[in-house]
């Protein structure tokens, strides 16, 4: 499998001079197979760039697939979709998978991004023709020879991660959550962590070892460490993690790579840079080797046979 | 007064070193008058660097006034708002001042971006500001304080926008974005809103060349920006609104071509730029980005 990153921020795009290195779009990953099958998780504002290069790579084909799986559909997570150029070409086929919702619900929701306050064309009037799915939850499903298993989150209003099974290896996806200890997401909005009662707690540590079981022995995982610790400690309940966070769930699944993701919008590259030195080292004290996702960075998971990780990092930049 | 442009691209927020000089976010564009009383237009991407500005100030005490002046509600003139640091301070007051189409309530715009599908923040109650959102009558002259502001509908592809003409200081500021006109000369009312203004900031997503494919799309060339300039008498024209797709040096070929079809002075708005604007004219030669 390859993995090319897209849009790595969290939050909102933030362009400028301290984001050039790590990028400033948000959420949004290419996954591909060996047979070069494309899978895309999540569609932030990254997705404008990934959508201009399948239109290239799909040249004059009269009929195309794309297939979205979502973690979840706060704006960072779909703003990219009205912007996808392959929707509007007679001839396409999207479908999107998400979680948490129905799939008339999911429509409803993805169509009123484009209602026309927001934006000049509406869903309905997009020539691609877009099917909706719903994941359950611990339900394992296929989307072209990709096996693909969703788990719940938590973060606002809900969230789900993903493990992908191909090519004999797998990556998973995990963002958005918050780490399964201080607050527990529900269905309403948190002005600040709330006392947690004994259910909660109960939920917290079921959440916590459904995603340990669903994460074991995953080559690659790329995580919400949108926070470092002390932004962590002023904002538990924004539903986010730290690396460290990170790191824990991913020793005890014992996971070979930790792809830090979702950075929050005031990290610059030289605070980035600082946030990868430091968690390369804490990593490699536990046997994970960690990296920092950044924007256009492509990555081989699993590797060939015999061969070393393969990363094309985007560069160094000035 | 003082403009200053904290988003200068349409459409979409772009990041990456070829959009570092004109900027990559989203429409937000800051009046200042002598007194230091503030008016911004618009809430996309730019005004979270604006929110930063202001919560060294009175903001950050929960003292701060700001009004807003909304041209309309497509995303990218709106997506910043949740990401507005004032609004999270309980005591500032932020007006928001916009059209409203139709039936449907302006606040319902805002509830249905701030959905809990959509936003953590679960609703507008959440935004801890007190937040007035005003629809207002085109036409009208505006309650901005310490401004003179009025405003018309302009078409904008399938719906219409507000445009602004705003005064201070004996200064005029006109804004003029997400406007296609219906034919090949502006209408008078356009004219008569930007009549002599120290400078006119225009919408030119696309060069000449591009236009002619994507007539319809509700925005404007580069030489009808330069012909609602010349026809109004402004003094200066700020090209507006830039194509997502356009390089800096693209940019600066549009400028560049336009410039030498006029006398007026011709500029790229550029994020981060603060310029002063005085009666009659630029107070300085604009610099080059």
């Amino acid at each position: 499998m390859e993995l090319t990153f897209w849009g790595v921020r969290g939050s909102y795009p933030v362009p400028g001079p301290h984001t050039i290195r790590y990028g400033g779009q948000t959420s949004c990953v290419e996954v591909r197979n060996n047979k070069g099958t494309c899978l895309i998780i999540d569609a932030g504002t990254g997705l404008r760039a990934l959508g201009q290069k399948l239109a290239r790579e799909r040249g004059d084909a009269p009929e195309w697939s794309y297939h979205f799986i979502l973690s979840h559909v706060h704006w960072d997570h779909i703003q990219g979709l009205p912007f996808f150029e392959p929707a509007y070409v007679e001839g396409t086929q999207i479908s999107i998978y998400a979680g948490a919702a129905a799939a008339d619900e999911l429509k409803g929701v993805i169509g009123g991004i484009t209602r026309h306050e927001f934006f000049p064309m509406p869903l309905d009037a997009v020539p691609a023709e877009f099917t909706f799915h719903e994941v359950a939850p611990l339900m394992p499903f296929q989307i072209d020879g990709f096996e693909i298993v969703g788990v719940p989150l938590n973060h606002p209003f809900g969230a789900v991660g993903y493990r992908i099974d191909a090519d004999g290896t797998s990556v998973a996806y995990v963002s958005d959550t918050a780490p399964f200890n201080d607050v527990l997401h529900k269905q309403h909005f948190l002005h600040g962590p709330e006392a947690l009662t004994a259910d909660d707690k109960k939920q917290l540590g079921r959440l916590r070892a459904d995603l340990i079981k669903v994460l074991k022995d995953c080559h690659s995982v790329i995580y919400d460490t949108h926070f470092t610790t002390e932004e962590y400690a002023r904002f538990p309940h924004y539903g986010h993690s730290t690396p460290d966070h990170a790191l824990e769930l991913c020793q005890e699944a014992g996971v070979k790579r930790l792809i830090l993701y979702h950075h929050a919008p005031a990290h610059s590259d030289a605070q980035m840079d600082d946030i990868g030195r430091s968690y390369k080292v804490r990593g490699s004290a536990v046997g994970i080797d960690v990296v920092v996702a950044k924007e256009r960075m492509s990555m081989a998971v699993g590797g060939r046979k015999g061969g070393k990780r393969a990363t094309t990092d985007p560069g160094v930049g000035p | 007064v003082r403009v200053r442009f904290w988003g200068t691209r349409g459409s979409f927020a772009m990041s990456g070193p070829e959009f570092l000089r004109y900027g990559g976010n989203t429409p937000a564009v800051e009046v200042q008058n002598r007194a230091g009383r503030r008016v911004l237009i618009d809430l996309g991407t730019g005004c979270t660097e604006l929110g930063k500005e202001l919560m060294a100030g009175e903001f950050a005490q929960g003292k701060g006034e700001l009004p807003v002046l909304l041209t309309h509600t497509h995303l990218d003139h709106i997506q910043g708002l949740p990401f507005f640091t004032p609004f999270f301070i309980k005591g500032n007051q932020i007006n928001i001042l916009g059209h409203q189409p139709g039936n449907s309530p302006l606040t319902g715009v805002f509830e249905t971006q701030l959905r809990p599908h959509y936003s953590p923040l679960f609703g507008l109650e959440n935004l801890a500001a007190g937040v007035s959102i005003n629809p207002i009558q085109p036409g009208s002259s505006l309650p901005v304080e310490g401004f003179e502001v009025s405003a018309i509908l302009v078409p904008h592809g399938t719906m219409q926008t507000l445009a602004f003409r705003i005064q201070a200081d004996g200064a005029v500021v006109v804004f003029l974005s997400d406007v296609e006109y219906p034919d090949a000369d502006p209408p008078k009312e356009v004219l008569e809103l930007a009549r002599c203004a120290d400078l006119l900031i225009h919408d030119s997503m696309f060069s000449d060349e591009e236009y002619d494919a994507r007539k319809g799309w509700g925005h404007s060339c580069a030489s009808m920006a330069v012909k609602v300039a010349e026809r109004a008498g402004a003094a200066t024209l700020a090209l507006f609104h830039h194509n997502p797709d356009a390089s800096d040096e693209m940019i600066d070929r549009m400028v560049g071509d336009a410039q030498e079809k006029t006398n007026l002075v011709v500029f790229g708005a550029a994020e981060g730029r603060a310029l002063p604007v005085t009666a009659g004219a630029l107070e300085t030669t604009v610099p080059p980005v």
